[in-house]
């Protein structure tokens, strides 16, 4: 049997890709190594609770927005989606004040304006130039060219510098970047492009699903198979081979061998690389250069289970802060000085969550002493910083302490089941100083073997999302893709 | 660093990573074309010189650089003071 597109890696990525090129007839196969597909969207289960691990809001989902046109292609549109408070969907607190986002460019830049009136036109600048950075991003799937140069210039800029000349107050800055925990913000590298990208769509519009993030997988799953698609899981590829200047054949460590016209690579490009053994494709230049790109951070994440009716459901995300150093407190691991806390939607509608996340960067230098040997220590470390969480968070959210069970994970954990280098919760670091290195392309030396996945574009649900896209185009052609967003396109749903 | 160890270096460089022999590397040469570069080895030009050299060649400034003069020319004006 022989494939038309092999996918390796059953994550966002993969499964997007896979539902993309199943649903325009392409014989597809996914070989996951992991018992389920999902990587960094999948679930666990606890004494009959599922908990996320790195999926907590989706952003952009009404019509005309940014992940709109993708969601409505892939499906995922039918999905219990409950949209977050209007006028308060993120809350950042910083130093115990609280300043709340609100959804709508105008809306949010009018609010934050109450708290900052002398900064009310800037604000209106910048929530301009995040519906322009979306909107160019939607029109670089046109066949038609795009504004290229722009984006190019976005990819180049510091996030930071560029915060720093348009606001003058240093303690707005720290609140327009409050809402950045969903990535790694680094004064000196992090690309405007990336920083407009990863607020952007929430802006427009923020939602939180009823149910875990499976559902995201589940359904992408369920509509590969309904469209002739298979999906193979604890199959892990340990060698592609080269023949020709073309790969053949995926061999799996179970000794399965599998065949396919075009290859789609889901995991790290550097584990990719080191697949194709034997190639002459992979020059070592392209090789070295993908291998020594870094890492972001990974996340320690903090799984609070509550008996029901004890804590009230709040329909925003938490950004929690000691100080007004956002862009820099992540550099020391200890003690938390900044928390995410996000909610799960009530199963009953009671008005009562039953769960609670916190999330706080955590270097993987830091914990990487304890990646062969998990001893007592490395359990001290986990409730101690699990404790610092749920204090930092509780100054806000009363009643966290009450929790009935807390479940921890942290970079090592993350390793484990992603296999992501280094636990990484973002994938490779995006530098505005190297932006030609690294923003991948989905293209790699070896013709008929592509990238998708958070490490090659952008992160997140948005990120990878739209990556999946840009890799569908270098296989069925842009016109193709840019049809299916525009709602043309036959077959599916 | 002189202009002529620049070039002499470059050149040996480009020579071994590319594998093209360094005698068709004159200064008016296009650099893409000599080098047979697509999108993605032009990159790993730009990752070379920023690595080798610690000069970054932003996108912008990487359309100005046609020929082995202009490589040259921007890794000579770019070098770091020592």
């Amino acid at each position: 049997m022989k494939y038309d597109v092999l996918i390796i890696g059953g994550g966002l990525g993969g499964l997007e890709c896979g539902y993309i090129l199943s649903r325009a007839g392409q014989r597809v196969l996914i070989l996951e190594q992991g018992r389920q597909p999902g990587g960094c969207l999948q679930s666990y289960h606890r004494k009959g609770m599922e908990f996320d691990t790195g999926f907590h809001y989706a952003g952009g989902l009404d019509e005309g927005q940014s992940l709109h046109a993708a969601f409505r292609h892939l499906g995922l549109l039918e999905l219990p989606w409950r949209r977050l408070d209007a006028d308060n969907f993120d809350c950042v607190t910083i130093n115990r004040h609280s300043f709340p986002f609100a959804q709508g460019h105008d809306a949010f830049a009018n609010r934050l304006a109450e708290a900052f009136p002398a900064e009310r036109a800037a604000l209106h600048r910048y929530a301009g130039l995040l519906k322009r950075a979306a909107r160019l991003q939607f029109a670089a799937f046109s066949p038609q060219s795009s504004d290229m140069d722009l984006i190019t210039e976005l990819m180049e800029t510091p996030a930071y510098k560029y915060l720093y000349e348009h606001f003058k107050d240093p303690l707005l800055i720290n609140v327009l970047s409050g809402a950045s925990l969903k990535m790694e913000l680094r004064p000196e590298s992090l690309p405007l492009f990336a920083f407009l990208h990863g607020n952007g769509c929430f802006i427009e519009s923020s939602w939180r699903l009823k149910g875990s993030g499976s559902l995201i997988t589940d359904s992408l799953v369920q509509g590969i198979r309904a469209q002739g698609g298979e999906i193979v899981c604890q199959s892990e590829v340990q060698e592609l081979v080269e023949k020709d200047g073309k790969l053949t054949q995926a061999v799996c460590t179970n000794g399965e061998t599998y065949e396919s016209r075009l290859f789609v690579s889901d995991i790290h490009p550097a584990q990719t690389c080191r697949m194709v053994r034997n190639g002459q494709r992979i020059k070592p230049l392209y090789r070295e250069r993908i291998q020594c790109l870094p890492q972001t951070f990974g996340m320690f994440t903090v799984s609070l289970r509550f008996a029901p009716g004890k804590l009230r459901y709040f329909n925003r995300n938490h950004y929690i802060y000691r100080n007004p150093d956002v862009w820099t407190f992540h550099l020391d691991n200890r003690p938390v000085s900044g928390v995410l806390a996000s909610c799960r939607v009530p199963e009953d509608d009671s008005g009562y969550t039953r769960q609670v996340d916190l999330l706080t960067p955590m270097n993987w230098e830091y914990c990487k002493a304890w990646k062969d040997r998990r001893d007592n220590s490395y359990e001290e470390m986990k409730k101690q910083t699990a404790g610092e969480c749920i204090a930092l968070a509780e100054s806000i959210l009363p009643g966290l302490g009450e929790a009935e069970t807390a479940y921890t994970s942290t970079p090592l954990t993350w390793n484990r089941y992603t296999l992501t280098p280094e636990g990484s919760a973002y994938g490779l670091r995006k530098d505005c100083r190297a932006a030609l290195q690294t923003f991948l392309s989905p293209r790699t030396p070896i013709p008929n073997l592509f990238l998708t996945g958070q490490n090659v574009g952008l992160h997140g649900l948005h990120g990878v999302t739209m990556t999946a896209f840009q890799t569908c185009a270098g296989i069925l052609g842009k016109d193709a893709v840019w049809e299916m967003l525009n709602g043309n396109c036959k077959g599916g749903n | 660093m002189t202009r002529e160890e620049i070039v002499k270096q470059v050149n040996s460089l480009l020579a071994e990573e590319f594998e093209v022999n360094a005698t068709n590397f004159t200064p008016d040469a296009n650099v893409k074309e000599t080098l047979n570069l697509d999108s993605l080895s032009l990159v790993d030009l730009v990752a070379l010189v920023q690595q080798t050299y610690k000069v970054k060649i932003p996108a912008s400034d990487l359309r100005g650089i046609q020929t082995f003069n202009n490589l040259y020319d921007y890794i000579e004006s770019h070098l770091p003071q020592a």
